[in-house]
């Protein structure tokens, strides 16, 4: 294990990144995809609904809702200017407050918010990943190769057989 | 009857501080008199809070509005149903009935232990009670529930319409017994922290209790699942609520618990792992609770809010400081020879899904309490809604969704080449095929195809295991398939009960990505006769009839579905304006069939025009979801109804220590 250890560790590290990197630049990748087509359903799922129900502009169906009902009229207004999802929503975000978005923004202080589940993730399986690979190495130190030999493993069925033999012997 | 009700209140408080002293000076000088004291006290305090539930009932039945709680949420045309909901759909109510089911499941405890772990016992009453003291002295001193008003007026203000739903009469109790039920397992945690009896005795009294609580939150939440679907009338089930998101965080870890739980059984490894899941489960329904009942966080769910917050906060980090001291302090007793022999095993693969669920956990925690972090941060508030839970958690829940089909069939010890071909090649070739079918039939979706994929894949390794069994008992005794099926369940129901729930787990995966991926909605304004299609059917608005109650005037739309110009059915969606509080809510109209669920919503109605508003939506799949629920249900109850043929210790378990031996 001990000889080991550094290159699992490096190993490990280099994981940890990627899956720090993927955490950090999916949501960015997927705001990027998705600035290209402006559908009104998607500004409506991106955009909270102010009116307590704590649900998005689309999902809210309040009877003569004072939020959603106006705020689908600006999204219509704002899609006949001709302007792009990214832009839109910026409109929103500049007139209403951050509030108003239905999940954080992917810069600044709220980039926290998407990479901190991705990152404790990381360690996690970093942590995880190191103790299958300590725990499997106490249990054949003596192996010369690193390999132990192979426990052929029992079938489920020889175990249902197993165990019906059993019972039907008592 | 109130007097009574209040005067138990305080009596059951100075009880329970009898109960905790007694308890923990019993177990120092080894005094049995004093545990049986401390016992004796625990029972009368469960006694004396069901005079005090008692107490509420009648006032709410009997409509004494002089109480502030029975004015507030009643009224005297609130059904009856909704009147006995009442007990928890106010604030003070839902915490004595919080404490009722505690002192309740405390009784029990203590009745089934009179004669076992009598070691434990007192510290388990200790905390069953410390966790009692808290409520009864929030329902004491902050949010008494007999608190009298000035005056008594002539009618009350009735129950939130939102919360009179037949739904709303079985979910929070689901809830609170799923929350309630975590401290058992907790309780006799602590238990073996303090006395040092660190074996997996405590685990094997509280496996059972575990499984209830977990059943319950399962259920719990599910129940609120079909209340949204019902009531709020949006199309969906599920908004990531911070509500919703506190009741699906212990179900996450407790998930977890009730895996790696095996493992400890099995391998008498992850002692620490599992203590840490046991705290963090029974921490989660406190935070739960204060989520709800504090108003920190906004919530739709959140129909009572105080200043409670401040109470729960510190009930919590005061449990987690002893709790964590207690563990840390026996680090050293609760090391243990853990071994792997394969990276490629069960019980690898069991630390996976304890990591999925726990990050799972971690992602719904801190997305609900981002905007609190924001705020207190930047000073600016944001919303962490739906789309931030989806992106975050649907790789994770396919992730898991994958784990569920390899946990039950890979080896323990070590997998080889063999048994990897032997369990595995069938449903890997199935899953794939399934995402051969539906790529080339045009779907684009690649979440769903990924998810249809694995649901394939896990439901064959279910079946194949069923067959398995099936087979080898046909070979054995000759039994008929239905006979074979029967006796294979009832004589190894752990772990066919756990196939079972696994089914009714695919289910709901195969609902949530139906309704997620391929959902249909529209929004039409439509006049006495307009017809107009949804998906398959066409629906024909036919106008609209109003009638009233004492309670509630109804608006009812009847809109005709037809399907290839027959009328197959009529769905008649509903606005009620409830009269007090003057409040609509929406009844939707639903005609399900296996494949999909058509949902409508009478959005608005114009009286002069006659033209009404019609919200309509095609939910693919969505029955999958409830009916999933009722197989886990019975996949629970398989597992947890002991089995009559006597328990075999696995083939290689390791031998347990004379202390373990000792306590049993």
């Amino acid at each position: 294990m001990g000889r080991h250890l550094p290159r699992r560790l490096g190993l490990a590290v280099v994981l940890c990144a990627v899956a720090l990197l993927a955490g950090a630049f999916v949501p960015r990748v997927r705001s990027v995809l998705g600035a290209a087509p402006a559908s009104f359903q998607d500004i409506e799922e991106s955009l909270t609904c102010q009116c307590g129900c704590g649900l998005t502009v689309h999902a809210c169906n309040h009877l003569q809702c004072g939020s959603a009902i106006p705020l689908r009229q600006e999204i219509r207004a704002q899609m006949d200017l001709g302007k792009g999802r990214e832009e839109i929503l910026a409109y929103f975000k500049s007139k209403y407050g951050e509030k108003i978005l239905s999940s954080p923004t992917t810069s600044g202080f709220n980039i926290l918010a998407w990479v901190t589940p991705f990152f404790m993730l990381a360690i996690g399986g970093l942590l995880v990943g190191l103790t299958i690979l300590r725990w499997s190495a106490r249990s054949h130190p003596a192996a010369p190769t690193g390999e132990a030999p192979e426990i052929p493993a029992p079938s489920p069925y020889d175990k249902i057989l197993e165990k019906e033999l059993k019972d039907f012997g008592e | 009857m109130v007097d009574v009700g209040s005067l138990a209140l305080v009596i059951g408080l100075v009880l329970a501080l009898y109960a905790v002293g007694m308890s923990l000076a019993g177990a120092y000088w080894r005094k049995r008199d004093f545990i049986a004291s401390a016992e004796h006290a625990a029972l009368a305090v469960w006694g004396l809070v069901t005079i005090a539930v008692a107490a509420l009932m009648h006032a709410l039945v009997t409509h004494d509005f002089s109480l502030e709680y029975v004015a507030h949420y009643t009224s005297s045309t609130l059904p009856l149903q909704y009147v006995i909901a009442a007990l928890w759909g106010g604030q003070a109510g839902s915490l004595l009935f919080w404490l009722f089911i505690l002192t309740s499941m405390t009784a029990v405890v203590l009745l089934q232990n009179r004669e076992r772990n009598r070691e434990l016992m007192p510290y388990v009453t200790a905390v069953l009670m410390i966790v009692a003291i808290f409520f009864l002295a929030m329902l004491n001193f902050i949010t008494p529930p007999f608190q009298r008003l000035a005056f008594t007026p002539a009618e009350g203000q009735d129950l939130n319409p939102l919360l009179q739903n037949y739904w709303m009469t079985i979910h929070p109790p689901s809830l609170y017994i799923g929350y309630v039920g975590c401290a058992i397992p907790f309780a006799f945690a602590m238990g073996a922290l303090v006395t040092g009896k660190l074996g997996d005795q405590w685990i094997r009294t509280t496996r059972r209790w575990t499984l209830l609580a977990w059943f319950f939150l399962s259920m719990g939440n599910l129940f609120g699942a079909q209340w949204a679907y019902l009531v709020l009338g949006w199309g969906g089930y599920w908004a990531w609520d911070p509500v919703e998101n506190a009741a699906f965080l212990p179900w996450l870890t407790c998930t977890a618990f009730l895996h790696s739980v095996m493992i400890q059984e099995k391998k008498n490894m992850l002692k620490v792992w599992n203590m840490v899941l046991v705290i963090l489960t029974f921490a989660l329904t406190i935070f739960g609770t204060f989520l709800t009942r504090s108003g920190v966080i906004s919530s739709v769910h959140s129909f009572t809010q105080s200043g409670l917050g401040p109470f729960f906060i510190g009930f919590l980090g005061a449990t987690l400081v002893v709790s964590i001291g207690l563990l840390i302090w026996r680090l050293p007793q609760l090391k243990s020879e853990n071994e792997l022999d394969s990276v490629l095993s069960r019980e690898s693969t069991f630390l996976l899904n304890n990591l999925i669920l726990v990050g799972i956990a971690f992602a719904v925690f801190w997305g609900t309490v981002f905007p609190v972090i924001s705020e207190a941060v930047r000073g600016i508030k944001i919303t962490v809604g739906p789309p931030f839970f989806n992106k975050v958690n649907a790789p994770l829940g396919l992730v898991l969704l994958f784990l569920t089909g390899v946990g039950p069939v890979i080896a323990w010890r070590r997998a080889s080449a063999r048994n990897l071909q032997k369990n595995f090649l069938m449903p890997v070739s199935l899953g794939l095929l399934v995402g051969i079918i539906l790529f080339a039939s045009g779907v684009r979706h690649y979440y769903a195809i990924i998810s249809f994929c694995l649901c394939a894949f896990v439901l064959t390794t279910i079946v194949m295991e069923f067959h398995r069994g099936i087979r080898a008992r046909q070979a054995m005794v000759g039994e008929n398939s239905l006979t074979a099926l029967l006796h294979l369940i009832g004589k190894n129901r752990r772990r066919y009960g756990g196939y079972i729930i696994h089914l009714g787990v695919v289910m709901i995966f195969l609902a949530i990505t139906g309704t997620s991926a391929f959902k249909v909605e529209k929004q039409i304004t439509v006049k006495p006769g307009d017809t107009f299609p949804m998906g398959r059917y066409t629906l024909r608005y036919d106008g609209v009839k109003s009638h009233e109650t004492p309670h509630i005037a109804y608006l009812t739309a009847d809109v005709a579905i037809l399907d290839h110009g027959r009328q197959i059915d009529t769905l008649r969606p509903e606005k009620r304006f409830y009269k007090k509080p003057q409040q609509p809510t929406t009844e939707v109209a639903i005609r399900s069939t296996v494949g999909a669920d058509l949902y409508l919503v009478l959005g608005s109605y114009d009286e002069a025009s006659k033209m009404a508003t019609i919200q309509a939506y095609i939910n693919p799949l969505v029955g999958w979801m409830w009916w999933g629920g009722v197989v886990l249900a019975l996949g629970t109850l398989v597992t947890i109804v002991p089995s009559r043929a006597p328990a075999r210790a696995p083939a290689y378990a390791p031998s347990r220590g004379p202390q373990a031996v000792a306590t049993e």
